[in-house]
């Protein structure tokens, strides 16, 4: 159990990053229009979070330093202004959708308008920033988010023809859908997996738990375990949708068509348990998020920060959260709708990255920073290689977005 | 003054050359106690002939990975010295910063040293 639990922060972090609201639904979206036929993206962003997250925990377990104070210091106040104004539109475009989303569960369990839980969704979240420990957090937030588990069970009740489903795997755009849409939906789905606010929490979150030189394991471990679930649990929900959804040209739209191939694998109980799943998810993400917003605040400005001091200690940081909540609770209330909300928001994340990406590759090779912990060869090689990729993903993301007019 | 106030500016020689910009200051922590650490003193600017973006911090230590970015960076940097102090003979006064036409600099003074960038 203690080894379940020493790897939360890590299943708390992918949690927010492959099954927040939105992505609960673009992966639905993409198994329902796409079969499996962009599963691939998926694993090449695992591979890239786990990177960029592996990196960024290093740094800070050796040096004890967070991610977004690092990109302060070697691109300088402009540079990283660019990058903080970016990765907060992102960070607080998510925790929107997050608070929609956790209202839309809330709807789904108890059939009051998701309208009504949206004020309670916010001071529920915000109470939990206040008052919880960080540890406390992460424990209950990874460990009910597993339960989202359900829908690779679902998978296997649906007893596809495995021959099939695995034939889907290989990379073609169907007949129906075109070639710019593909694209489209691939750079979501690799900005949804790869987005800078799940490496600004899980470097920061290393610096909540105190991590030293002696965590490095500790750190792998969150990795390794953490973002291949999560994105293991993605490609599940897209795998419900191709075989129930697809053959009968159901396109989905909301949260609640996600539970549709649930229902018809494992009846009310297998619904019941993966309501709690989406309703802790997108809890933890909107936990996640809020906690990101003040992290990279006060990262860029130099104030005081994280949950393991007192509120009053840390005011401005958690005054900027309490302000980002009041803003979503605000946005919400024009009836925007919270998945909408998350369709843009990945691609800010992509234009976002490699700002973010870069100095943690650079520092990670200092030796007055790393000590004997520098990357090795092999971690520059990919390292290397995810440069470039994000790179080219962050120049077609917005060209895609208007060309597609956001994959519709 | 604060440090800003010293960075991002043309560096000249008292002929009028261009000879780079300055991309960083060097500090020493060498002075007196100051709470827990001793109070730092600035030693010189680092001034680069080429560019006047950021090097990241690879003119520090001879740091060579990851290739792809060390690579062109040292390439973009190449000639990078740090001047003393001592050396510099006239800074620009805030009013000259101002000026749009940046033609604002700084002094080096006749028969400056470059000295190695790395620490």
């Amino acid at each position: 159990m203690n080894r379940l639990l020493g790897v939360a922060l890590g299943i708390l972090t992918a949690i927010g990053g492959f099954l927040d609201a939105g992505d609960l639904v673009t992966n639905a979206v993409v198994g329902s229009r796409f079969g499996l036929s962009l599963a691939w993206v998926v694993g090449l962003g695992i591979v890239g979070i786990c990177v960029f997250a592996h990196m960024s925990g290093k740094v800070a377990a050796v040096s004890g330093r967070a991610t977004f104070e690092v990109i302060r210091e070697r691109l300088g106040p402009r540079a990283a202004g660019l990058n903080l104004v970016a990765s907060l539109a992102v960070t607080v475009l998510t925790l929107i959708a997050e608070v929609g989303g956790i209202a839309l569960a809330l709807q789904l369990a108890s059939s009051v308008d998701h309208r009504l839980w949206v004020p309670v969704a916010a001071l529920a979240v915000w109470l939990v920033l206040w008052r919880v420990k960080f540890k406390v957090m992460e424990n209950v937030t990874g460990l009910l988010g597993l339960t989202l588990i359900g829908f690779a069970v679902a998978v296997f009740l649906l007893g596809p023809d495995w021959g099939e489903l695995a034939a889907g795997l290989a990379p073609s755009v169907p007949a129906n859908e075109s070639t710019t849409t593909y694209w489209y939906y691939a750079v979501a789905l690799f900005g949804a997996a790869m987005t800078p606010y799940e490496v600004f929490f899980f470097s920061s979150g290393g610096v909540e738990e105190k991590w030293t030189v002696r965590d490095l394991a500790t750190s792998r471990l969150n990795v390794l375990i953490g973002f291949p679930l999560g994105g293991f649990l993605s490609v599940a929900i897209a795998a419900c949708a191709a075989i129930v959804l697809l053959p009968r040209g159901i396109a989905v739209d909301s949260m609640a068509q996600l539970v549709l191939p649930v229902a018809q694998a494992g009846g009310m109980l297998l619904v019941a348990v993966v309501i709690v799943g989406i309703a802790a998810a997108t809890f933890g993400a909107a936990l996640e998020t809020a906690l990101s917003t003040g992290y990279t605040l006060a990262q860029y400005l130099g104030w005081s920060w994280g949950k393991f001091r007192r509120p009053a200690h840390a005011a401005r940081f958690h005054l900027s959260m309490i302000v980002a909540l009041v803003v979503a609770v605000a946005v919400l209330a024009t009836n925007v709708d919270p998945v909408a909300v998350t369709e843009y928001s990945v691609v800010f994340s992509a234009v976002a990255l490699p700002l973010t990406y870069l100095p943690i590759l650079v520092v990670a090779n200092d030796p007055e920073y790393m000590g004997e912990h520098t990357n090795g060869r092999a971690l520059n090689a990919v390292g290397s290689v995810y440069l470039v990729v994000l790179t080219v993903v962050a120049l077609a993301a917005v060209p895609l977005m208007i060309v597609t007019r956001a994959g519709s | 003054m604060i440090v800003s106030d010293l960075l991002d500016l043309r560096a000249e020689t008292t002929d009028g050359e261009t000879v780079g910009w300055t991309v960083d200051a060097r500090l020493v922590l060498d002075g007196p106690l100051d709470g827990p650490l001793a109070r730092p003193r600035l030693v010189g600017l680092v001034v680069s002939p080429h560019t006047r973006t950021s090097f990241l911090g690879f003119e520090r230590a001879q740091v060579p990975a990851p290739w792809l970015i060390a690579r062109p960076l040292r390439r973009l940097h190449r000639g990078t010295f740090l001047v003393r102090w001592e050396d510099i003979a006239r800074l620009p006064l805030p009013a000259e910063r101002r000026d749009p036409d940046r033609r604002s600099a700084v002094v080096l003074r006749a028969g400056y040293g470059r000295h190695d960038p790395r620490l």
